[in-house]
């Protein structure tokens, strides 16, 4: 039996790039920008980052979709660019599109075939998948009967029809339901209990901090953070959050932002809560509560967009 | 050799439930039917006639079906992007693109035999029931089709169908006067225009080759002389073909 310890990472990416040409004069556009990456085996990884930061960019690299312009990656220590590479890996694209001729079970079919399964199998794995995703009524029917979140659930089956070791999805959540979101998140922690990798990108910040053991941040192609939730927001408090009686005169002149209502809440940089405290007590401002605000993943993302900014488009106020 | 076989079934299956495969189907039945009361208006050898046209109605939609399919068979994977979970399987390009071209074929040559089937009644109806020569000049069109859609093929890997579809009816109709071409430029006086026209010839494929339409319709003996270099050429043209589909493939960016 391999030593997990010794065994190789289930993604590793060194100096990853890619640059797009496009228009009329080929200009280049850099999508990725040296992404150094590694993910565990057995971890649930969350892969954060605005609109056009490079996270389908690199998942399409890692899936042989999009062919890196420098850098290397491996699946399990074999190079991305193999496919061998990606037999133990389940991918789920962003707005899953499928074969709507096909019916689901003739849909996975067809996946369990080309991931040269046998056909018992294939049939076994099949009809659990359709019953846990709740899909066995629909089975027979052509896909392009289906909802957006049926098609979702089918794309989980697909996904996990071959009992990956290294599961990849690219929004899961996007454009789900309640229940739709409750499925993938369970179906999530199901496969990493089952020993599974799980790495995944999301817009929905509030299940990548639910389900991550860790979190990458990328923005503008470049790699911003990556570490656990508590490495990554645990020794930052974005402000302080102080509950004051009244906000005097003398004392809204030195608050950013005085509340006009009482009581009042300001919201204190931490570097100046202290002096603006004692000072408010020196004013005989009734202080009922102090409360530090750690950072959430959502403002450690504005903030991260926010310093990536070019200093000519932050002079012009160009939206990030 | 599985993955080509699900690949290729995949895309057999897309083809025949489509309905605009099934009105160029009954188009073309019917048009081999209308061969039958041509019979009644022609004058001369009214057998020959019915022949030629028959022929001449199979050769054409097997090529309009072949072309039809073809122009899009790539393409259409990436602007859906069904290819995003095919291509993330353990599986090369070129198995995709094998697979696709051999669901392709599977698909055209079971149109064109369901034309033979009809055209066959048809003959028999007429108490003239085709020869040895139509069956080999119909296996000699398979491989027509099989050339031609492995150029359908190759446009489909990199452009889109309109474009593909210009293509391969540029390549379909230069291919058909290949021949002519070479006369032309053999004939011509300025050494440029020469150079141009034979650089063509040889550049694109000659369909001719494949055709012993004549001998099928004079009801003569297999041209056995003509059929195996036919093959031969054939299939080491469409070899070619689908293996700069496959190389130009391999490098393409799946958007």
């Amino acid at each position: 039996m391999t030593d997990a310890s010794s065994s190789p990472p289930a993604i590793q990416a060194e100096g990853l790039r890619k640059v797009y040409r496009t228009g009329f004069w080929m200009r280049p556009h850099v999508g990725l920008d040296r992404l150094d990456l590694q993910v565990e085996r057995g971890e649930i990884f969350g892969f954060i980052g605005p609109n056009g930061a490079g996270k389908t960019t690199t998942i399409k690299i890692l899936m042989g979709l999009h062919r890196a312009t420098k850098g290397v990656a491996t699946l399990f220590g074999i190079d991305h660019r193999d496919p061998a590479s990606r037999a133990q890996v389940g991918f789920l694209p962003e707005r899953p599109y499928f074969y709507q001729h096909l019916t689901a079970r003739e849909l996975l079919r067809f996946y369990g075939q080309l991931m040269e399964l046998p056909g018992d199998m294939i049939t076994r794995r099949t009809e659990a998948l359709l019953e846990r995703v709740d899909l066995v009524r629909f089975a027979d029917v052509p896909l392009r009967s289906y909802s957006k979140g049926m098609l979702q659930r089918v794309g989980l089956c697909q996904t996990l029809l071959h009992e990956p070791q290294l599961i990849v999805l690219d929004e899961p959540m996007s454009g789900l339901d309640p229940l739709g979101r409750a499925l993938v998140r369970d179906l999530i922690l199901e496969e990493r209990d089952r020993g599974c990798t799980v790495f995944f990108s999301s817009h929905i910040l509030h299940d990548v901090e639910t389900l991550s053991d860790r979190v990458a941040l990328l923005v503008r192609g470049q790699m911003r953070g990556v570490g656990t939730l508590d490495a990554l927001l645990g020794g930052r408090t974005q402000y302080i959050e102080v509950q004051v009686s009244s906000v005097p005169e003398a004392l809204a002149r030195v608050v950013e932002e005085a509340p006009s209502e009482t009581p009042a809440v300001l919201r204190l940089d931490p570097a100046r809560a202290d002096a603006v405290l004692e000072q408010a007590v020196a004013l005989g401002v009734r202080i009922r509560s102090v409360a530090p605000v750690r950072q959430t993943l959502e403002t450690l993302l504005l903030d991260e967009v926010d310093r990536a900014r070019p200093v000519d488009e932050k002079r012009l106020g160009v939206l990030a | 050799m599985s993955r080509i076989w699900a690949l290729a079934v995949n895309t057999f299956r897309e083809a025949v439930r489509d309905r605009v495969l099934y009105s160029l189907l009954f188009f073309a039945i019917g048009v081999l039917a209308l061969s039958l009361a041509i019979d009644d208006i022609t004058i001369g050898d009214q057998a020959k006639v019915v022949r030629s046209v028959g022929q001449g109605a199979v050769d054409l939609f097997g090529s309009i079906i072949a072309m039809f399919l073809g122009i899009s068979v790539i393409h259409k994977e990436l602007e859906r992007k069904t290819v995003y979970t095919v291509l993330s399987r353990p599986l090369t390009r070129a198995t995709f693109v094998l697979g696709k071209y051999t669901g392709l074929l599977l698909t055209v040559f079971v149109e064109v035999a369901v034309l033979v089937v009809f055209y066959s009644i048809f003959m028999s109806i007429r108490s003239d029931p085709p020869g040895l020569t139509l069956f080999v000049s119909m296996g000699m069109l398979l491989m027509e089709l099989a050339l031609l859609t492995a150029w359908a093929t190759l446009f489909s890997a990199y452009s889109a169908p309109t474009t593909a579809a210009a293509f391969t009816l540029a390549v379909f109709v230069i291919g058909h006067l290949a021949d002519d071409i070479w006369l032309y430029g053999s004939q011509a006086e300025a050494p440029s225009l020469r150079m141009a026209a034979h650089t063509l010839y040889w550049a694109l494929p000659n369909f001719e080759l494949f055709s012993i339409r004549r001998a099928a319709v004079h009801q003569l003996a297999v041209p056995w002389d003509r059929v195996w270099p036919g093959l031969v050429y054939g299939l080491g043209y469409t070899t070619a073909v689908l293996a700069a589909a496959m190389a130009i493939f391999q490098r393409k960016d799946v958007k």
